[in-house]
């Protein structure tokens, strides 16, 4: 494991706890960014370049996508979790994974990227299991998708090049559909809480604030 | 190379029917008409020499073309419907998008990057359908889409990846090795969880009940039908060859499989069974099928995978056309509840023949590729009792469709007698009437003008602003008729795909680009 293979491992998992934790939305999408933009570089061999330019302007783009609709969400409302613990389990997983080299599985990839996978994984279920806030939500939801890639770069080595770029449209996709929706609840709601489950009849409600006729 | 086409005009086009949809008119006859481009690239497409992309590859298949084709020629049938009865401006692009996404996923090579195609297709076409308007159960919705597309895309990249670290570097040949069958075990059950997710079994199955309430009716293929198709698609062309070698150890996991796919079978049916909304009862048909699926999984069987993928095509066919049967239901009677339009066949008569055809194609008979695929199915992951119920099961979506005839030959609630008919109409002023005004109102009162008004080029300029003129008030008339004609259409396509029309089952028996290089990516 190189020093390098650390460092971004580092910064992945610190994005990762940073993009569930952090109440500023502004900050979240900036920790998002950073961890989206380091994990091209958790291979060993480190992909060409063009996969890793693909990546790093992919993470760019989503996190950009994500700090617009972070300009919208309200600045009341926070993660469940306090940044503090969010860094704590994410600490807590990068420790798993490397842990994990003490198993001697044959795993073609490298360690940092099984550690940083897990931290990535470790933070996003919180928001995605006990979803209230649609932004926290699709954080925990790219950050998910992130942690996956890791970890299948490090059960089947570095992905070849089409892998990394369908990975790529993926979270921009995500992204995207993040800024939508965040943007469609504020309109709606005027905050990102996730609107509850009406009791009763849900069809003819829905429909009639839905279809123009 | 002929995949390339057919993703440009789809894209292009939803990002075109995307922009536009706040102009009314302007919207609808863009977007239907990119749905058309589409619908002639897509049948363009064809199996040719994979393109070759960052390491993997991207290429066209006889399959790929028929899944292309029905799902846009179902998808634009339904739009249609649903503009004769309601304006859904997002429909289009998400039908487009959700095509295009499809198309990537079942064109590049190997399982990850299908699995990514897949998720960014759902996620995709759930945001151009949901997005906007903004509305609460809309964002419900999509919130629970976006959840559920993603955890579906990780769970399945990681049952992907464990295979190979699990058999060693042999089993990065498909089928090369048996895989240690704690690891085949688990990644089955993984596989099996994705499947189950994307098509709705139950425990799982209230994402399919919320999307048939909060999305737009003219999305409901891509989103209900389609999507989960192709999710299914890649994982059954998967399975047999990755987990097939393995299956000897895996009694337990698939027995739990099967029994996940009969409990479904058997409660999606009665759930469709007791349901008062007509979009309630398409989606828990929609439910009850997903049982087939899951038992197309268990059987790890190459002859099972290849009836799976002719039975994916009936599926998501005939829940199409039952999408567009409830469009046209619904605004035909002004409600979708059952206990309200008793006695329906009535008034309407034609939509009788469409569900009627519609639960024929469901359903089929013995010869037909929708009854043999179906069968092949069961019997591959079932045997004995299992069999039975599978099979009892199985026909569920038939007894439901059979329900709503029956709700409907009985007597005509008020609602019913007081809907309109689905005899065409002529609007009050007849169309030769119209003629005369127009050639009136452009001048042609005077002798010469009337002479040269007889030519031909006259004839025909008259009639076109004859013809314009009353077009408007003829469609607004004959909204009704016009609907019931378009859910005959509907059904019969999903006719001709359960008899095996459009080549399905030598498409779903041909080798697909999927199953290059199953394990993986690239």
């Amino acid at each position: 494991m190189t020093a390098l293979l650390l460092a971004a491992g580092a910064i992945v998992a610190v994005g990762a706890a940073v993009a569930t934790g952090a109440r500023d939305a502004r900050i979240a999408s900036l920790g998002l960014a950073s961890m989206l933009v380091a994990t091209p570089f958790m291979a060993d061999p480190l992909p060409g370049p063009l996969r890793v330019s693909f990546g790093v302007v992919a993470g760019i783009l989503a996190g950009f996508l994500v700090f617009v609709a972070a300009r919208r969400v309200p600045g009341r409302v926070g993660p469940p979790l306090g940044l503090r613990a969010t860094l704590g389990t994410a600490a807590a997983g990068f420790a798993v994974g490397i842990g994990a080299t003490a198993i001697a599985l044959p795993r073609p990839g490298p360690e940092a990227a099984l550690a940083a996978g897990l931290a990535a994984l470790a933070v996003a279920v919180g928001p995605i299991a006990i979803p209230r806030d649609v932004f926290r939500l699709g954080s925990g939801l790219i950050v998910l998708v992130g942690g996956a890639i890791l970890l299948l770069t490090a059960l089947t080595g570095t992905p070849e090049a089409l892998t990394g770029i369908a990975e790529g449209i993926v979270l921009v996709a995500l992204a995207a559909a993040v800024a939508a929706v965040t943007g469609g609840t504020v309109t709606a709601t005027g905050g990102t809480a996730i609107p509850d489950d009406m009791p009763g009849r849900r069809a003819a409600a829905s429909r009639a604030g839905g279809d123009v006729r | 190379m002929s995949v390339l086409p057919f993703l440009a005009t789809a894209i292009v086009g939803a990002v075109i029917a995307t922009l536009l949809r706040g102009i009314r008119r302007l919207g609808t006859l863009v977007g239907l008409g990119a749905v058309v481009a589409a619908l002639g690239a897509a049948c363009l497409v064809r199996p040719d020499t994979p393109v070759s992309i960052g390491g993997g590859a991207l290429a066209g298949s006889d399959h790929l073309r028929v899944v292309l084709t029905l799902c846009l020629a179902g998808g634009l049938l339904v739009l249609v419907v649903a503009r004769l009865a309601t304006w859904q401006p997002s429909a289009p692009g998400a039908l487009l998008g959700g095509a295009a996404g499809i198309g990537l996923a079942l064109g590049l090579a190997g399982t990850p990057p299908g699995l990514l195609g897949a998720a960014a297709a759902t996620i995709a076409a759930s945001a151009l359908a949901l997005a906007s308007p903004a509305a609460p159960s809309r964002i419900r919705a999509l919130a629970r889409e976006l959840r559920g597309a993603t955890t579906s895309l990780v769970v399945g990249l990681i049952a992907a990846g464990i295979l190979p670290v699990a058999a060693g570097a042999a089993a990065r040949a498909p089928g090369a090795a048996p895989v240690e069958p704690a690891a085949a075990g688990l990644v089955l059950l993984g596989m099996a969880l994705v499947v189950a997710h994307r098509f709705g079994a139950i425990p799982l199955h209230a994402r399919v009940s919320r999307l048939a309430d909060a999305a737009p009716s003219g999305a409901l293929p891509i989103l209900a039908a389609w999507l989960p198709a192709a999710w299914g698609l890649i994982i059954l062309g998967w399975a047999p060859a990755a987990l097939g070698p393995s299956s000897a150890g895996l009694g337990l996991e698939r027995g739990l499989v099967v029994g996940l796919a009969l409990a479904t079978l058997l409660l999606g049916t009665v759930a469709a069974l007791i349901q008062d909304e007509v979009e309630h009862v398409l989606a828990y048909t929609i439910v009850a099928d997903a049982g087939v699926a899951l038992l197309a999984l268990a059987a790890l069987d190459p002859a099972a995978r290849d009836a799976a993928r002719a039975w994916v095509l009936v599926f998501a066919t005939t829940r199409t056309a039952l999408i567009g049967w409830t469009i046209a239901f619904r605004a035909a009677f002004g409600t979708g509840r059952l206990r309200d339009t008793a006695g329906w066949l009535r008034r309407a008569p034609a939509l009788g023949v469409a569900l009627a055809g519609i639960l024929v194609a469901a359903v089929g008979w013995p010869g037909l590729v929708a009854w043999d695929a179906r069968l092949a199915i069961l019997q591959s992951a079932t045997s004995g009792p299992a069999l039975l119920l599978a099979y009892a099961g199985s026909l569920g979506a038939g007894a439901a469709m059979c329900r709503l005839l029956v709700v409907g030959g009985g007597r005509p609630s008020a609602i019913v007698a007081g809907s309109l008919g689905e005899l065409p109409r002529l609007p009050a002023r007849p169309v030769a009437e119209a003629a005369a005004a127009a050639a009136a109102t452009d001048g042609a009162s005077s002798p010469g003008a009337r002479a040269s008004a007889f030519a031909l080029a006259g004839r025909l300029r008259v009639l076109g602003t004859a013809v314009g003129r009353d077009a408007r008030p003829m469609l607004e008339l004959n909204r009704v008729p016009l609907r019931a004609f378009a859910a005959i259409l509907l059904a019969g396509l999903a006719f001709l795909v359960a008899a095996g029309a459009f080549g399905i089952d030598a498409a779903a028996r041909a080798p697909g680009i999927g199953s290059l290089s199953p394990l993986v990516g690239g």
